[in-house]
This record gives structure tokens, C-alpha cells and sequence, in this order.
């Protein structure tokens, strides 16, 4: 009896230990920021899309990203590409890591957040929100707004020569 | 000693080679394997009734190959086009012609087509066929693509080249480009092409 009740207060101690100690040290959530997000705007009569975003991890420790939920689709799934020989070959994938003091970039042809059977069509001014839930179930719930590819593409272009603005200084 | 020894280094690669190999070749439906591009003529089917390559002497074409249900890769494939084709002015235009080819005719019905390419770019012609048409005019071009079942909940997806084949108002292959190919380059090409006629 007693031999039980002291392994049951091992164990509560060790509970203890698992929630306290990443409380301690802040969550995932605490250290992840987001920029740039932004879901595509899909074709008429077409309801799957991706959502693309820069994910920063400002901790010493490498992150996980392990969820995507959303309220704007079915179901919601984190996929990649790989380019075989020129075959583009998208997957599901588990998780995505975000490593310490790196980022992970979702962008079209690579890493992308997957939104499958949109509930309505996507329309510019639109924002989906997007609950991203890391290894340790903290989570961080983005406003992602909706653009055309066209706008995407403009969007890259003006963040590219901001880039090389800075380089030349 | 030495025999042994020999006999379980064969015996790992063997295994090695089945490891790599064999799953491989196992889980894939290959419906077309990539290879070189060579080009050529072909007939499919557009909304508005049969289209051949040969229709379109005289114009450069953009030949592409994909579905709509692809997420991704189509839609960057496509915007970059599109917006190219927005930077020309009305007279090479004319004298261009986008054709987009489903490797997915099961899903892909030719009003889809037409509405997904509609989105993009007025002038973009979606083309369909039975399986073997398309797998005949995609071995022409290289073009290799495979249906998968990758357990997402979005349904199969179909692997697939993701390049645009650039065809000469002669006919001829000229160029291929590959995926992501800036909107700029996609205009030089099509403006070099449009010298050859």
C-alpha cells in the first residue's frame, strides 16, 4: 500500500517536473514569431491552397512545429515539395523544425501549409487565422491574410530589392 | 576467413540495392517516367473541341503539363506565365498560344480546365484526352507523372514535371523552362521564339 502510494507520489513529481521545467523556460510559442504570412487565393471551384510564412525561433533550442489548424478549411495539414529529376513531388509531412536562432520559410515549391476543402472562397481582404501548435502543445494563432498570386509575386519582388537596398550599404 | 568476408559484403549490397531499389519501384503507379524532350506533334481535346499542336503553326506555343487540384506548383507555374503573357503587347500576343495539359484526366473535366485557366489568363487553353493520349503527347515532351496516395486528406496528388516546353512557330521544341522561371525570362523567351517565325 504505502510502496504504492510512494511511486504514485514519484510519479506526481515527475508530472510536476515535465509541466514545470518548459514553464520555466518560456514555451515554444513564446519564442516563435511570424512574418510575412500569407494564404493563396485559388481559382474558382478549386478548395485546396497553401499557406505561406516565415517562421523565426528567437530561443537557443530548436523548435517544432508539429500542427496547423484552421477554422477556414476541412482539414488542415503541413506539406513539402521535393523537385525529383524536375517531378515535383508534394508531401504530408510530421513536423517542421525551426532551428535555435534560425527560421523556417514556407514558400510556394517548398514547405507550405496545406488548407484542404476551404469552407468559402478566399477573396483579397480576407484574413484566415491560423493556430500553429509547437512540440511542447504551446501554440500561437496568426491572422494570415488572403492575396492573389499576382500580388505575391510583386509582394517577393519589392522584398528582394529591399534585400539587396540593404546589401549595398 | 576471406570467403566469409566476401559472402557478407555481397550479401550487404544486395540488400543495400533492395533497400534502395525495390520500395521504390513498389509504391509508385508511374503512369509516364521522365525522360529526354523531343517535341513533336499532338492531338487532345479542348472545350471547344479537338486542338493539335500543328494548329498553332506560326504562333510560339507554351506547352505545360499538370491538373488542377495541384496546389502549388500549377498556380506558381501558371501566375508566372500569365503574368508574362500580361506583359506583351496585343500584336505578339496573337501570336502566342499557353496550352495546359491535365495529367489528371479523371478529376480534370474540360469546363474545369477551362475555368482554371480562365483564372489566370483569358488566352490559356486547357487540353484533355483519354489516359493514353496524354500519356503519348507527355512521352513526346519527357514529361513524367505519377498518381500518389500520400494518405493527405486532400485525396491523391499527382507527381509531375513541372516544366514549361517552349515550342518555335515552327513547331520544334526551342526551350525548356523550369519551374519558377521568372515572369522576365518567360517574356525574353517568348520574344526570342517570336524572331524565329
Amino acid at each position: 500500500m504505502t510502496g504504492k502510494f510512494h511511486s504514485l507520489r514519484i510519479a506526481a513529481c515527475m508530472m510536476g517536473t515535465l509541466i514545470a521545467v518548459p514553464a520555466l523556460a518560456g514555451t515554444a510559442a513564446e519564442s516563435i514569431s511570424v512574418d510575412n504570412p500569407y494564404v493563396r487565393i485559388v481559382p474558382p471551384g478549386m478548395t485546396n491552397t497553401g499557406a505561406f510564412m516565415a517562421i523565426k525561433n528567437a530561443d537557443g533550442k530548436d523548435h517544432k512545429l508539429v500542427k496547423a489548424e484552421s477554422s477556414a478549411s476541412k482539414v488542415t495539414e503541413l506539406h513539402t515539395h521535393t523537385n525529383e529529376g524536375g517531378v515535383m513531388k508534394m508531401r504530408p509531412v510530421k513536423d517542421i523544425e525551426i532551428k535555435a536562432k534560425g527560421e523556417a520559410v514556407l514558400k510556394p515549391g517548398s514547405l507550405h501549409v496545406m488548407l484542404i476543402g476551404l469552407k468559402q472562397e478566399l477573396k483579397v481582404g480576407d484574413n484566415v487565422a491560423i493556430t500553429l501548435t509547437f512540440e511542447d502543445g504551446s501554440s500561437k494563432k496568426v491572422e494570415v491574410p488572403a492575396r492573389m498570386i499576382q500580388t505575391e509575386m510583386k509582394m517577393e519582388m519589392k522584398q528582394e530589392m529591399m534585400h539587396d537596398h540593404k546589401n549595398m550599404h | 576467413m576471406k570467403k566469409i568476408l566476401i559472402g557478407i559484403i555481397v550479401a550487404l549490397t544486395l540488400l543495400l540495392f533492395w533497400v534502395l531499389i525495390v520500395p521504390q519501384t513498389a509504391d509508385k503507379h508511374a503512369l509516364s517516367e521522365p525522360s529526354e524532350s523531343r517535341g513533336g506533334d499532338f492531338t487532345l481535346q479542348s472545350a471547344h473541341g479537338p486542338v493539335a499542336l500543328h494548329d498553332f503553326k506560326g504562333k510560339v506555343v507554351l506547352l505545360y503539363f499538370g491538373y488542377t487540384s495541384c496546389p502549388d506548383i500549377c498556380p506558381t507555374s501558371l501566375g508566372f506565365t500569365s503574368q508574362a503573357l500580361a506583359t506583351l503587347d496585343k500584336t505578339e500576343l496573337d501570336k502566342v498560344q499557353m496550352l495546359f495539359v491535365t495529367v489528371d484526366p479523371a478529376r480534370d473535366t474540360l469546363d474545369k480546365l477551362k475555368s482554371y485557366t480562365g483564372y489566370f489568363h483569358p488566352s490559356i487553353m486547357g487540353l484533355s484526352g483519354t489516359p493514353e493520349e496524354i500519356a503519348k503527347a507527355a512521352k513526346l515532351y519527357g514529361v513524367g507523372y505519377a498518381r500518389q496516395d500520400t494518405g493527405s486528406a486532400g485525396g491523391y496528388v499527382v507527381d509531375h514535371s513541372a516544366y514549361t516546353y517552349v515550342i518555335a512557330p515552327d513547331g520544334n521544341l526551342l526551350k525548356t523552362l523550369d519551374h519558377g522561371a521568372p515572369p522576365a525570362q518567360v517574356v525574353e523567351t517568348i520574344r526570342a521564339a517570336l524572331k524565329k517565325g
